[in-house]
């Protein structure tokens, strides 16, 4: 218990209880800017963590990521532009919302579940570390495949299209992940010898492009649609209990997959995003109010990426394996500020494990106010003029992409994009099945081609690796299942 | 730009035929028996089979089901967006590049010219463009690029070029 | 292609032009450093040569007594930043961080920068690779393992730790050779980096693992891993039971990641002795010391002379081992 009695004393110091503040207020603005991902946000951290002690630095880290993460809905919600890759997944459920006058309700959904989510990651962090990570390590290369292709599946289900347009969009994406030397040979391919090619083409540059610089583009070229009707923004958290409790089913399926996919390596909130979304829909009685405006998505979503986030920390924590973009950080400033990841870690400095805890937990209740006042600020752009707030936006996203590697080239690929996702929208592809692709290819790619590396072509191992089996089995009939439903449902309609 | 099925579906067969194609062309794998051409080429011949799917027509009808609940909730500003398109020059259709055009000339020019007059050439068509009136464009053009830049300069801790340009007191070298 | 791609001419241009603006009085006027210094680094913030590059741009800020911004220049899997210190005006005000990667892209026809198209300054960090093995594997030492590879048949182990043709594949290439066996006898199976590669040998896909010891710490501590060997001269410090490849099998191989720091080609002999003289106080201050012990990073020092020696000698090795193994184009 005095491990605890210490953690609150480390914890409760004026400069790490500033670095929460601060870092919380920072994750929210960086977040809601359209161009500006949560990584990004983390990433810029590192160099101001440098001068700070090691548990105000790890809190500035895990405070800003969350924050950012929840606040890259908002200009999801409010001009269908999302802030992060693990928004896109829901942002069309969310603008459709706010076009039918509730934009209140979805950011409220976003950020009340987001909370609940990083609470119940937070708790899996304390109570079950050490089964999730012995859990991670039994994922090699096979089992990442089968992750890798069950969250290619989510595509069909996340738009309102034409499922062969949503699979040819998602395999858009998979090709532009082609591109760069990141694959198995590390050669150069179709990067038609322009060196910046070679790291391949970003998540969030794409992401902007298609997103954000696409909607300005269709802004060109209709007129300023009739102002909503002028009314009081309604109350944030009013209705939040009662979806709580109507949805409690879709909600603790969220945080089950969100820590289950934030543990596993390589995944990460972007993931636990779209496959919880997609279940949702699968799962739901009504899936055809998706899309329109249905509050079940955005909650089941909303409940895992925050989830994951937490849950991202536990290889991070014992094995030193980033979870995601945002815990390979993580690792940095952990190494920096010698709490070595590692089994010691959790028994030499418990005390600093503990402060860990809390700083999560504190974490993920200021978002609440915070979040609020978030919201309220940044629902004005829904009032200002069109004419004033897409300008700013094609100026955050030249500058935002940017700022990343300091390299210009993403403001190019900003621009190829939004005519790309430009022309899709137009045609009926839906440009987040593509961006999926975009954010699952290298790891499609890695575990598929190493897998028959290792295996030396055989597709054995594929199956009768313990896990590999299972996901297997729920690959196949997730694939078989629209089929068994049509059966099912023609042959009930034949015996009538 | 709204094409057909077909065109749409015969392009993605051709740029599926290519990838696949521009994948196997790679250079083999040193001490591998598979390597990069594998990806592509699946990826290629997957696309192509879906654009061959897509020209003949296959989920049409479920796009025709969404627009038409698309169509319920989104009536009038689809149909203001349509009216304004019609009496207009064909030359107006090339307004939709100006977005990415402001890029490219942000990509070409913000080395030499600076941050702040590059952002202000930016914001400034962007909000003519858009049908906003001198008197909103001009202050928005000016203050803008400063807001922006002193939340990455600041908050963010980015350089921005200088340029032309240098302000010491807001941070430009 | 070309080295320099118009962008970082037109980058360049601009850094001179703001050089130019604020007027160049005080760079020539005053004793150098009379301005902030920017240190580029061509990988991503948070990563290990990130933090190499912060700890000693803080530490060297209080040495030349002028502020020191570390500017990340990602793309191209490092070439984009490579390319940028290397074509950056040598004044003096931008230095930058340079991989061992830069004695490697070449060969793979990647770009046309070499260690030569730099001002060396100083050396200051490297890593030798480490052979690690899953904990419930057979092989206890390394002698152990190198039977098992010389008796096994051609390509049926698996081991990984990088990328193809990155640092710790071309340590294997090395140790094979050494062994006289041909390059590619144990299959290389590229992955996403050190982490990925541990992991996956604890979840039991893989055979061994190349990386450098203290890439592999975590899982080692853990149980899940074991360190056979490293191939260095000398044992780490921090992980006294591992052998050096010569005690344990009697080769004498050694390799490693590096970090060093330069300038662009063409800078004034008497600033580039200054700064090495800086860096080299940087790299004997308990700061920096306690941050490499802390990572368990080894540290290295070598002045301009030295680290010109190394890189030089380094190049021309990876060129033997990455032609052997089919990696190097021409």
């Amino acid at each position: 218990m005095s491990n605890l009695t210490q953690a609150f004393h480390l914890v409760l110091q004026t400069d790490v209880l500033l670095a929460i503040l601060l870092a919380s207020i920072y994750g929210l603005v960086v977040g809601s800017l359209p161009g500006l991902s949560a990584t990004m946000a983390v990433a810029l951290l590192v160099p101001i963590t440098f001068y700070l002690s090691p548990i105000a630095a790890i809190a500035t880290i895990i405070s800003a990521s969350a924050m950012a993460i929840f606040s890259g809905d908002i200009p999801g919600a409010l001009l269908r532009i999302p802030g992060t890759p693990a928004s896109a997944a829901y942002t069309d459920e969310a603008y459709a919302m706010t076009r039918k006058g509730q934009p209140e309700l979805a950011l409220g959904i976003g950020l009340w579940f987001s909370a609940l989510g990083g609470i119940a990651g937070t708790l899996s962090l304390m109570l079950l570390a050490p089964p999730l990570a012995d859990m991670a390590l039994n994922f090699s290369t096979y089992e990442n495949f089968w992750l890798a292709f069950l969250g290619l599946m989510c595509a069909t289900l996340v738009a309102r299209s034409s499922p062969v347009k949503a699979i040819a969009s998602m395999l858009l994406g998979l090709l532009v992940s082609c591109i760069g030397i990141e694959n198995p040979a590390g050669t150069p391919r179709f990067t038609f010898g322009v060196t910046d090619l070679f790291g391949g083409i970003e998540v969030i540059p794409a992401l902007v492009g298609v997103f954000a610089v696409s909607e300005v583009m269709r802004a060109m070229m209709s007129a300023e649609p009739p102002k909503m009707p002028f009314r009081r923004f309604g109350s944030i958290l009013k209705s939040q209990w009662t979806l709580t409790k109507q949805y409690v089913k879709p909600q603790v399926r969220g945080n089950i997959v969100g820590i289950i996919i934030g543990v596993l390596p390589g995944a990460g909130a972007d993931m636990a995003a779209w496959v919880s979304y997609s279940m949702a829909k699968r799962f739901s009685k009504t899936p055809e109010k998706f899309g329109t405006g249905h509050p079940e998505g955005l909650i089941e979503a909303g409940a895992s990426n925050n989830a994951s986030l937490a849950s991202g920390w536990v290889p991070a924590l014992l094995f030193a394996i980033p979870g995601d973009t945002i815990t390979a950080i993580a690792i940095g400033v952990l190494y920096m500020k010698g709490l070595n990841p590692g089994p010691t870690l959790f028994t030499e400095q418990a005390s600093s494990m503990y402060a860990l805890y809390i700083i999560f937990i504190i974490a993920n209740i200021i978002m609440i106010p915070l979040g609020i006042i978030m919201i309220r600020v940044a629902s004005r752009v829904l009032r200002a003029p069109r004419s004033a707030i897409m300008p700013v936006i094609v100026l955050m996203c030249a500058v935002g992409t940017f700022a990343t590697g300091n390299n210009l080239f993403a403001v190019m690929t900003v621009a190829a994009f939004g005519v790309i996702g430009y022309v899709m929208e137009r045609n009926g592809f839906p440009v987040a099945a593509m961006v999926l692709g975009i954010i699952m290819g290298t790891m499609v790619e890695q575990s598929l081609v190493t897998s028959l590396m290792k295996s030396d072509g055989s597709i054995i191992p594929f199956f009768n690796r313990p896990v590999a089996a299972v996901l297997a089995a729920m690959t196949i009939a997730a694939l078989l299942w629209p089929v068994a439903a049509w059966g099912w449902r023609s042959m009930r309609v034949a015996t009538r | 730009m709204q094409l057909s099925d077909r065109v749409t579906g015969l392009s993605l067969v051709a740029l599926g035929g290519l990838a696949a194609y521009g994948g196997w062309r790679l250079p083999p794998f040193p001490g591998q028996e598979m390597g990069p051409e594998v990806f592509p080429m699946v990826v290629g011949i997957s696309l192509a089979l879906c654009g061959a799917m897509i020209a003949a027509g296959v989920g049409r009808s479920y796009e025709d089901e969404a627009e038409a609940d698309l169509a319920r909730i989104s009536a009038e500003a689809e149909a203001d967006g349509s009216t304004a398109a019609s009496h207009h020059s064909k030359w107006w259709e090339l307004r939709v590049l100006i977005p990415p055009a402001l890029l490219l000339f942000y990509y070409f020019v913000v080395d030499r010219l600076g941050f702040l007059p590059t952002a202000a050439v930016i914001v400034l068509i962007a909000s003519l463009a858009l049908g906003a009136r001198a008197r909103l464009a001009i202050p928005l053009a000016i203050c803008a690029p400063l807001v922006v830049n002193l939340i990455f300069l600041k908050l963010l801790r980015v350089p921005l070029p200088s340029g032309m340009l240098p302000l010491p007191w807001i941070g430009l070298p | 292609m070309t080295t320099r791609t118009r962008r970082e001419v037109l980058a360049g241009g601009g850094a001179l032009a703001a050089a130019a603006a604020i007027g160049a009085g005080p760079a020539f006027g005053q004793a150098y450093p009379a301005r902030p210094i920017t240190l580029i680094c061509p990988w991503a913030a948070g990563g290990g040569t990130d933090a190499t590059a912060r700890i000693v741009a803080a530490v060297l800020e209080k040495e030349l007594k002028q502020p020191v911004n570390v500017v990340n220049r990602t793309g191209g899997s490092g070439v984009v930043g490579h390319a940028a210190i290397a074509a950056a005006p040598p004044d003096g005000y931008t230095l930058g961080i340079v991989t061992v990667e830069i004695s490697m892209m070449h060969w793979q026809g990647l770009t046309e920068l070499k260690p030569d198209s730099y001002t060396p300054l100083a050396l200051m960090n490297e890593d030798p690779p480490g052979i690690q093995v899953n904990a419930s594997s057979p092989y206890k030492t390394v002698k152990e393992l190198a039977d098992a590879i010389k008796a096994s048949p051609h390509g049926s182990m698996k081991a990984s730790g990088t990328g193809q043709g990155g640092i710790w594949h071309l340590a294997l290439v090395g140790w094979l050779l050494a062994m006289g066996l041909k390059p590619d006898h144990v299959r290389w199976v590229p992955l996403n980096g050190a982490a990925p590669s541990m992991q996956d040998l604890a979840a039991g896909g893989l055979d061994l693992v190349t990386c450098s010891v203290p890439e592999a710490r975590a899982i080692i501590e853990a149980g899940k891993a074991r360190s056979l060997a490293v191939m260095a001269a000398e044992r780490n410090p921090a992980f006294k039971d591992v052998p050096t490849l010569k005690e344990a099998m009697g080769i004498d191989y050694n390799s490693g990641a590096w970090r060093g720091f330069t300038a662009p080609k063409g800078l004034n002999p008497e600033i580039a002795k200054q700064l090495t003289a800086a860096l080299q106080r940087v790299n004997q201050s308990k700061e920096f010391l306690d941050f490499m012990a802390a990572r368990g990073f080894g540290v290295k020092w070598a002045d301009a002379e030295g680290f010109a020696k190394f890189m030089d000698e380094g190049n021309k090795a990876m060129g033997v081992a990455m032609k052997a193994a089919g990696l190097a184009k021409g």
